[in-house]
């Protein structure tokens, strides 16, 4: 059952890279995608069914697990939706045919959907770095000096974090060796877990570790500093990517970050590893969200964005206990498809207006409508405004700041979140009115005769919007009831 | 009769000296393809030397006679220093590296006198670069050999030979690696070969030493020629003696002799190919570049004296 | 079977100088195959220190892995880097932004703090003191080289490098993880030798040179 929501993305990238014909390869691709998610859905069933569900050693999926199976399955659908559309408008090129784009993209989610299933430290390190590798070439994609610059700045950057990583997954491993586990079960973590307590003797070696871990994965999910090839890598590569890349492998790398940080907890203490993460998370919120004045590309700036709230969950995890927890989770979610809605339109903007410059592009309320709509939607969604689901989540977040007397991370978050709030609504708002300043048609890359804007272009839209409102009104009760067991994972 | 064997390793490197330079010349003949000359060429060419009459500038003081002569007295009194056949040097004392260093320094000094006495702008060039290098060579000389005798704790070269002899040779210390590639390097830009000058050349421009020699004739070229032949060989016998002086006796006896003998023989031959076979694979540096080769020198020779305290 | 046992014990009581010196040359290198060249060296002598690790500790996991460090990262990646370097028909010089003396300067101090920084943990961590300085010294030096080369090839071995010193702190420390995680990483690390080996290709393409520190299009 787990082995096929791993094996069918894997031998589905191949299965679309045989396809002679782009409309083959399509049609396949969308095959798959819904295979998988219906694999998915099954995992997701038996664990809400058995609790924890295991495959051989080194497979293992618990509510924490089924819980980001439904964030990636998800957008993955959207994604895949939108692709359909999209890839009309990518040149052809050496690599650039939709089974190229397809095969990647679901080598991709391979490596994403087996960090999610790792049972062990080791296995979950050596796929966060195949994520690395997987996505670069989709980074890179159009082959400009943009792309190309991008790519290699991610794949350089990544993989040195990555490797902090794996130093401190070892340092994790060498402490609990040395505190009686049998080295063979030294990096499962349900083993770990249970050993916790037992590594509290090794305490200088495990704090070690955390730091060379949150070190390690934050330059995954974007913590400043070490967050360089973000805005680069989000905003060069393709829109749908930038979408899979903002929404799910940001949440691939802060579900590593959790699982280190509930075996930290429970053998040393939360104090030290929640200082960090609070420490990492206010420093992303401050920085990105003044960063977000000054920027002049839209994806950039969706990029600072979530690396902003990629410190808001940071700082969820930070404070922990059940409102904080709960409320970084419940983040992670609604951040996902609200970001994947703006990406989203921002993809229809690019195609339309033919630039990502936010000084260029006047007028579209008037010529693109439904993307109108849809950047209206998710940029009052991701500034936090009811009744859209970040706004809950956020509001928890910083209940819990305050219950727990956390003032000070409490004033930077709220600080950030009106910086954002103007920064943001004071660029959307500009795009939307006004007269157009370039002539249709010249820059963009339309079909002649093809109509401008598809069904697939507004369908995961509107799909996102109403999940946004369902999340942000009144969510499902089996949601809840997921996200509970969820914590009680971590904790 | 330890005395009579230290002034006969003395006189032995000083006579060999013309062998070595020729063994060298000769491989790298052999590299190079070519047939070569004989490698008793440098006696020959010294004796023709010693039959010819000097020809000293109008414009030269009584410097430009001396200075070949005290040149060589400089460096065979260096020879005095090094332990070549037994761990006893002909002379010994606490600190004599340092003197040597200094002696060296000296025959230096009155080459660089001699070349710019000699009136032409060759021999101030080359006495320029050639002040550059050694002044940026001395540091890493004196800190490598340092070293090795904190290593040792011995303060004297013979000391430190004989305390190298001691030693297991199997088990590589960082601290001498490090002073030995310290020093070989310094001991390239002491001895003027490729990379830091090309003692073949003939382009005046590349010059260092053969700058500073181009004015000089019979005699005085003859000490000249000699003295440098002899730094090589006494440069090869130090690194020879503070790194693998293996093979050296330990009392006197006719077998032990012998034994020393061939030893120095292989070693010296070994060093010698081990020139030849890198002035042939490796271009000379341009002079821009030449204190930078000295600082890699430099950098290594502090490491290795950080290393005494770090490592043991 | 002395012989063996003599080998074992000379290979891990020297392979930290051993290591020191590869970390000053490729310091001072001034030519891409050289680097290429003592990064294989490095790799050999760590799979030396595997193996005589292996025999010491009596572990037949370790001689597996021995064996798949030695076809991996001395036989193949070095290889591929050659092949690359070849391809690309650059200019083989390292454009470095600090002299060959500098370089060799800074990697000893490098060195030196390697040493300080494992001080504190010496009575947790009962290993050879030597060997883990070294460990921490190729990270240090591959991040270094990182920064201080400006060849995107260049920056490829810096990383393998830094991969390197990972691995030899892994190893000294635990004897190495399950057998699984080892090949795994090495696998990982192959791709990633890959991927940028392709990235550079497409940056030679796409800007006509190799220098990463002018590709500054992307800022803010």
């Amino acid at each position: 059952m787990l082995i096929s929501v791993l094996l069918i993305p894997l031998l589905g990238a191949f299965a679309v890279l045989a396809c002679r014909s782009p409309r083959l390869a399509t049609r396949v691709a969308l095959t798959i995608g819904a295979l998988e998610m219906l694999a998915i859905g099954n995992v997701v069933w038996q664990v809400n069914r058995s609790g924890v569900l295991t495959a051989g050693r080194y497979l293992r999926a618990d509510s924490l697990t089924s819980f980001f199976l439904i964030n990636i399955g998800l957008i993955f659908g959207l994604v895949l939706t939108y692709s359909v559309g999209y890839l009309r408008h990518i040149p052809e090129g050496r690599f650039s045919s939709p089974r190229w784009f397809y095969g990647l993209v679901f080598l991709f989610l391979f490596t994403m959907v087996s960090v999610y299933l790792s049972a062990n430290l080791g296995l979950l390190w050596i796929f966060v770095e195949a994520t690395t590798l997987a996505s670069a070439l989709l980074v890179g994609y159009y082959n400009t000096e943009g792309a190309v610059e991008a790519g290699w700045k991610y794949l350089i950057v990544c993989t040195v974090g990555i490797a902090f990583a794996l130093f401190g997954t070892i340092t994790l491993y060498l402490a609990a060796v040395r505190a009686g586990v049998n080295p063979v079960d030294a990096l499962d973590w349900s083993t770990l877990m249970s050993a916790a307590p037992a590594l509290a003797g090794m305490r200088d070696l495990v704090k070690l570790a955390f730091v060379f871990v949150i070190v390690g994965y934050g330059t995954k999910i974007g913590f400043v500093p070490m967050h360089s090839w973000l805005p680069d890598a989000h905003a060069e590569a393709p829109s749908p990517i930038s979408a899979l890349l903002s929404a799910v492998l940001l949440n691939c790398a802060m579900y590593a970050l959790m699982r280190f940080d509930a075996i930290t907890c429970r053998a040393i203490g939360s104090g030290f590893s929640h200082t960090l993460l609070l420490i990492f998370g206010a420093v992303s919120i401050a920085v990105a969200a003044l960063l977000m004045i000054v920027q002049h590309d839209l994806k950039r700036l969706l990029a600072y964005s979530s690396i902003e709230h990629m410190g808001i969950v940071a700082v969820g995890v930070g404070i922990g206990g059940p409102l904080g927890l709960y409320g970084a989770l419940l983040h992670t979610f609604n951040h996902s498809i609200a970001k994947t809605l703006l990406f989203f339109s921002a993809g229809n903007v690019r195609e339309h207006f033919g630039t990502l410059r936010m000084d260029r592009i006047r007028g579209m309320a008037r010529f693109l409508p439904w993307t109108t709509g849809g950047m209206l939607v998710g940029g009052l969604a991701i500034v936090g405004m009811p009744p859209f689901g970040l706004f809950i989540s956020e509001f928890l977040i910083l209940t819990a700041a305050f219950t727990q007397g956390k003032y000070w991370v409490a004033a930077i978050t709220l600080a950030g979140l009106s910086v954002v709030f103007g920064a943001l609504l004071h660029h959307v708002q500009k795009m939307l009115s006004g007269e157009r300043t370039q002539p249709p048609g010249e820059t963009a890359t339309w079909l002649p005769g093809a109509p401008k804007v598809l069904l697939t272009d507004i369908g995961p839209m509107a799909a996102c919007g109403a999940a946004l409102l369902v999340l942000g009104i009144r969510i499902p009760v089996s949601f809840v009831e997921l996200l509970r067991r969820a914590m009680a994972v971590l904790s | 009769m330890t005395a009579a064997i230290s002034i006969l390793q003395a006189l032995l490197l000083i006579v060999a000296a013309p062998l070595v330079r020729g063994t060298i010349a000769r491989l790298k003949a052999i590299l190079q393809n070519r047939r070569g000359a004989s490698v008793w060429r440098p006696y020959a060419d010294l004796l023709k030397l010693f039959r010819k009459e000097d020809l000293v500038p109008t414009t030269a003081s009584s410097v430009f006679r001396v200075a070949p002569r005290a040149v060589f007295a400089a460096t065979v009194a260096a020879v005095l220093f090094v332990p070549v056949l037994h761990a006893a040097a002909a002379l010994s004392l606490a600190g004599d590296f340092i003197i040597l260093v200094y002696l060296l320094a000296l025959a230096r000094f009155f080459l660089m006198l001699g070349a710019m006495d000699g009136g032409s702008s060759f021999g101030g060039m080359g006495a320029s670069r050639e002040a550059l290098v050694s002044t940026l060579a001395e540091a890493p000389f004196l800190l490598s050999i340092t070293a090795v005798a904190i290593v040792a704790r011995e303060m004297s070269l013979s000391g430190i030979a004989r305390w190298s002899l001691a030693q297991d040779p199997s088990r590589i210390s960082a601290v001498h690696v490090l002073a030995f590639a310290a020093l070989a390097l310094v001991a390239i830009a002491e001895t003027g070969r490729i990379p830091v000058d090309n003692p073949t050349t003939h382009l005046e421009l590349t010059m260092i030493h053969e700058a500073m020699v181009l004015e000089y004739s019979g005699p005085s070229l003859a000490w000249i020629e000699w003295a440098s032949s002899v730094k090589l060989s006494l440069v090869l016998a130090l690194l020879v003696a503070l790194f693998m002086p293996w093979g050296m006796m330990a009392s006197p006896s006719a077998l032990g002799m012998a034994l020393a003998i061939a030893a120095f023989l292989l070693k010296f031959v070994l060093l010698a190919a081990v020139v030849a076979v890198g002035e042939s694979s490796i271009a000379k540096l341009r002079m821009y570049l030449v204190p930078d080769f000295l600082g890699v020198a430099s950098a290594l020779a502090i490491l290795a004296v950080v290393f005494t305290a770090v490592m043991r | 079977m002395g012989l063996v046992h003599f080998a074992a014990e000379k290979t891990l009581a020297s392979s930290a100088v051993l290591l020191f010196i590869t970390v000053l040359m490729m310091a001072a290198a001034r030519r891409i195959s050289t680097c290429i060249m003592l990064f294989a060296a490095q790799c050999a002598i760590i799979t030396a220190q595997i193996l005589a690790m292996a025999y010491v500790h009596r572990s037949p996991e370790a001689y597996a892995i021995a064996g798949f460090m030695l076809v991996i990262k001395v036989l193949t990646i070095p290889y591929a880097l050659s092949w690359i370097v070849e391809k690309l028909k650059a200019p083989r010089d390292v454009t470095a932004s600090t002299t060959p003396a500098q370089s060799v300067f800074i990697v000893s101090a490098l060195i030196l703090l390697s040493f300080f920084a494992i001080g504190p943990y010496m009575q947790v961590l009962r290993v050879d003191e030597d060997v883990l300085a070294a460990a921490i010294t190729l990270v240090l030096t591959g991040a270094f080289l990182m920064v201080s080369r400006t060849k995107a090839l260049m920056q490829v071995i810096g990383l393998l490098v830094l991969e390197n010193g990972i691995f030899l702190a892994a190893l000294v420390t635990t004897f190495g993880m399950p057998l699984i995680i080892e090949i795994g990483v090495l696998f990982d690390l192959l791709m990633g030798v890959f991927l940028m080996g392709l990235f550079v290709f497409r940056i030679r393409d796409t800007f006509d040179h190799l220098d990463v520190s002018k590709l500054r299009k992307l800022r803010g």
